[in-house]
């Protein structure tokens, strides 16, 4: 108890003499706002893919894909599959006994953004059946589209980033023209059009859905339905679970973004690190006398180190949470594209902690060697110091 | 000249603190080089990227699958000089981390259309037509894996044989390796199509290819004969998107999202740091030697000449620092290689970042040079 006591008062000694040495503990603090502010700013387009591969998931929905696709990009179905897929065991059945399914293909194709520039946007064209589940998906404005018409939907995110999608307006495709009768709102789906999935088919010479989605009677009776989609070789197919599907789509860009995240991080803070050494080199240097007095009076040269020590991490836990705090009042639910993926960046409490962490993992690497020479400091030469 | 070891002796006043402030100039210096090298590598790949060669895919399905029949009509396009096809599938080697990229196709318009690729021993390519099985390997592969050879490697594929497994086995008759950056990737390995083929079950997926690769006679004539391809296909079952090489790698290579923006937010966060920090070791250093700075202006150093020799020192750190950082930075490039594919780093960013080095040594040891200046000779000694 006592020896936290005279750590605690030497931590305060070393603050309190802080506003003498502004220019090197300001040093300290730049320098590891910087780092963390680079490191969060990078986690969280990460973080924006890991929350948007999380929305709107549901537990019992289940992912046919084609056997030999690594994702849902690259599978194929053909849609005579969805008829002798309603057959298998462990489907929910509606109230008419009619199984919850849905086909779903993606086609990607450029559309002109209001700055001009030609980008592409995702089209999902859906059966029916798309509607009669809970995927989160629900029109906040005009109506949804009906079966047999060439009519679309448009989310939020994509009506306001580009020229010519708002209610009414048409859009063509390949020589067809599609009407855009509503608005929805989804979270999974914030960057994509809504069109009916038969209608595309016969308007097009693609006979293929990318996944075809089912409900299960229960999270349990997910194994039964996949067993039986595998066991069938007519079908070539495979199962995987909403989440496990889409964080497929998304794993190659989140597992790209998070080691950039990483080496830049790490970079720069190595650099910091170095920034912090000599940062606390000099403040035991201006504070040799201070120390030499203190050990004189009988402070040990252990809670000398560790007062050192606490005076780097208790500048480096604000500077930290200062340079996650810069970020998600910056980037915070800011929209990007990147990879053809439209997401809002995510600055989450767990990027908060990753940069305390860092920076105390910088603040400790700068204070080791500064620490220990405060320690070993022999006291009749540092009362003597100029 | 003489007054190096002046320079020398205060760089050495206290070598920790001089060690610091070089190696926080080397990391920001490896963070710019690497940062700039891969904008200016992307950059320059879609500069380099052939405007020659076109690549016709399916326009409806994202697997993109073609009769192999399309390739005659391809052939007969006004214009077109060399049609090559690939039907492209991913395996692993022993391990699922391990990728190798298959690509079955004729490898003698392969190699064509590639050209010119070293074909390594020469006679590979007349040995590919005896082995039906047999494979030319890029040399990315065979060095990742230490394939010699003759070799005979069993790939595991999700793509299913007639049999049901997935095991692939080829014997490699020869490596291949394409003195240009442009072009297919250094990991490619080259199948014959026909023995895919004839291994795929019956379905849809036999008898077709994911890509056609054309070279055209003039990259002047590259939009007219695109055209020309796509209305010939419009309307039919199998709707073409023809690109060019161009094209396709500025799609690829910008899909990381607006790189330079990034980069330059980085690097100006770094460098500001850096500025800041030995700017305030400067400071101090300065600071401390007050009094010897007294006394070589009692020795009749002008004040100009001390501020040079406070501004060397800071530029002698920057330089020194900048030089083995770059070379650092342009030796992490090989890790981007992975994800953004083979580029290569223009000289200019070395220019650049020199640049940058003495602009951040004058303005970082600027303030401590100002102050050495305005020290008066009484007051310095006095060490007030």
């Amino acid at each position: 108890m006592r020896a936290l006591r005279r750590i605690w008062l030497l931590t305060v000694t070393a603050i309190s003499s802080i506003p003498q040495r502004l220019g090197t503990s300001a040093v300290i603090v730049i320098s590891i706002t910087a780092v963390t502010g680079v490191l969060v700013a990078m986690l969280a387009l990460g973080q924006g893919l890991r929350e948007l591969a999380r929305a709107d998931v549901r537990a019992d929905q289940a992912v046919v894909l084609s056997a030999e696709a690594e994702s849902a990009v690259q599978s194929s179905l053909p849609k005579t599959i969805l008829s002798s897929i309603s057959d298998k065991p462990g489907i929910k059945r509606g109230s008419r006994g009619e199984p919850e399914i849905f086909g779903a293909a993606f086609m990607y194709m450029d559309v002109v953004s209001r700055e001009s520039r030609r980008s592409p946007v995702s089209f999902y064209f859906v059966t029916p059946g798309f509607w009669d589940i809970d995927s989160g998906a629900r029109i906040v404005e005009g109506r949804n589209v009906r079966p047999g018409l060439r009519e679309l939907v448009v989310s939020d995110v994509i009506r306001r980033r580009f020229r010519r999608m708002n209610v009414g307006d048409q859009v063509r495709i390949r020589g067809t023209s599609w009407q855009i009768v509503g608005v929805f709102d989804s979270k999974s789906l914030q960057d994509w059009v809504i069109g009916d999935a038969d209608t595309m088919l016969a308007a097009f010479p693609r006979s293929t859905f990318n996944t075809v989605n089912v409900i299960v009677e229960s999270p349990a009776a997910f194994a039964t339905f996949k067993q039986a989609v595998i066991n069938d070789p007519t079908l070539a197919a495979t199962v995987m679970t909403q989440a496990e599907s889409n964080d497929a789509v998304l794993r190659p860009q989140r597992e790209l973004f998070d080691f950039i995240s990483y080496v830049l991080g790490g970079l720069m803070g190595l650099g910091a690190a170095c920034g912090a050494l000599a940062c606390l080199y000099a403040s035991v240097d201006a504070r040799t006398r201070e120390i030499g007095t203190l050990r004189a009076i009988g402070f040990g040269n252990v809670s000398v180190v560790i007062s050192v020590l606490a005076e780097g991490m208790l500048l480096a836990i604000p500077a930290a949470l200062l340079g996650a705090g810069i970020d998600w009042y910056l980037f915070n639910g800011h929209v990007v594209v990147a990879q053809e993926i439209t997401f809002p960046m995510a600055v989450t409490g767990r990027l908060a902690l990753i940069s305390v962490l860092w920076s105390l993992g910088i603040a400790l690497i700068g204070g080791i060697l500064p620490s220990i020479r405060a320690g070993r400091l022999p006291i009749a030469v540092a009362l003597k110091a100029s | 000249m003489k007054f190096i070891p002046l320079v020398w002796a205060a760089i050495r006043r206290k070598p920790s603190r001089s060690v610091l402030v070089f190696a926080q100039v080397i990391v920001a210096f490896a963070l710019f080089g690497a940062l700039q090298g891969v904008t200016s590598g992307v950059n320059r790949a879609i500069a380099a990227a052939r405007a020659d060669r076109l690549y016709v895919a399916s326009k409806l399905d994202q697997r993109g699958a073609l009769p192999i029949s399309m390739l005659e009509s391809l052939k007969t396009i006004p214009g077109v000089r060399d049609v090559a096809f690939r039907y492209q599938f991913y395996s692993t080697y022993q391990r699922p981390e391990q990728g190798v990229p298959i690509c079955a196709t004729d490898p003698d318009s392969f190699l064509t259309v590639y050209g010119p690729a070293r074909v390594d021993p020469a006679s590979a390519q007349s040995a590919m037509r005896q082995v039906q099985d047999g494979a030319i390997v890029g040399l990315g592969t065979m060095r990742k894996y230490g394939w010699r050879v003759g070799q005979r490697v069993t790939l595991q594929s999700k793509l299913k044989r007639m049999d049901g497994s997935g095991n692939w086995t080829f014997e490699i008759v020869g490596t291949w390796g394409s003195p240009r950056q442009s072009g297919p990737q250094p990991e490619l390995l080259i199948a014959n199509y026909d023995y895919v083929n004839q291994s795929l079950p019956e379905g849809p997926g036999r008898d077709t290819f994911k890509f056609a690769v054309l070279r055209i006679d003039d990259p002047a004539h590259a939009a007219q004969v695109k055209e020309m391809i796509d209305s010939k296909f419009e309307n039919s079952p199998n709707e073409t998107l023809t690109q060019s090489e161009k094209d396709q790698a500025e799609v690829n290579l910008r899909r990381l999202g607006d790189l330079n923006t990034v980069a330059h937010r980085i690097v100006g966060a770094t460098f500001f740091v850096l500025l800041f920090a030995t700017g305030a070791l400067m400071m101090q250093s300065i600071r401390e030697r007050t009094p010897e700075i007294g006394v070589l202006k009692t020795l009749g150093f002008s004040d100009r000449r001390v501020m040079t020799l406070i501004l060397v020192e800071t530029l002698v750190l920057y330089l020194a620092g900048a030089a083995i950082g770059l070379w650092l930075g342009v030796l992490l490039l090989p890790v981007a290689r992975e994800s953004i594919g083979n580029i290569s780093v223009p000289s200019s960013v070395f220019a650049l970042g020199f640049a940058c080095a003495v602009a951040l040594a004058l303005a970082g040891g600027g303030v401590a040079a100002w102050r050495g200046l305005r020290l008066r000779v009484a007051d310095a000694l006095a060490n007030r």
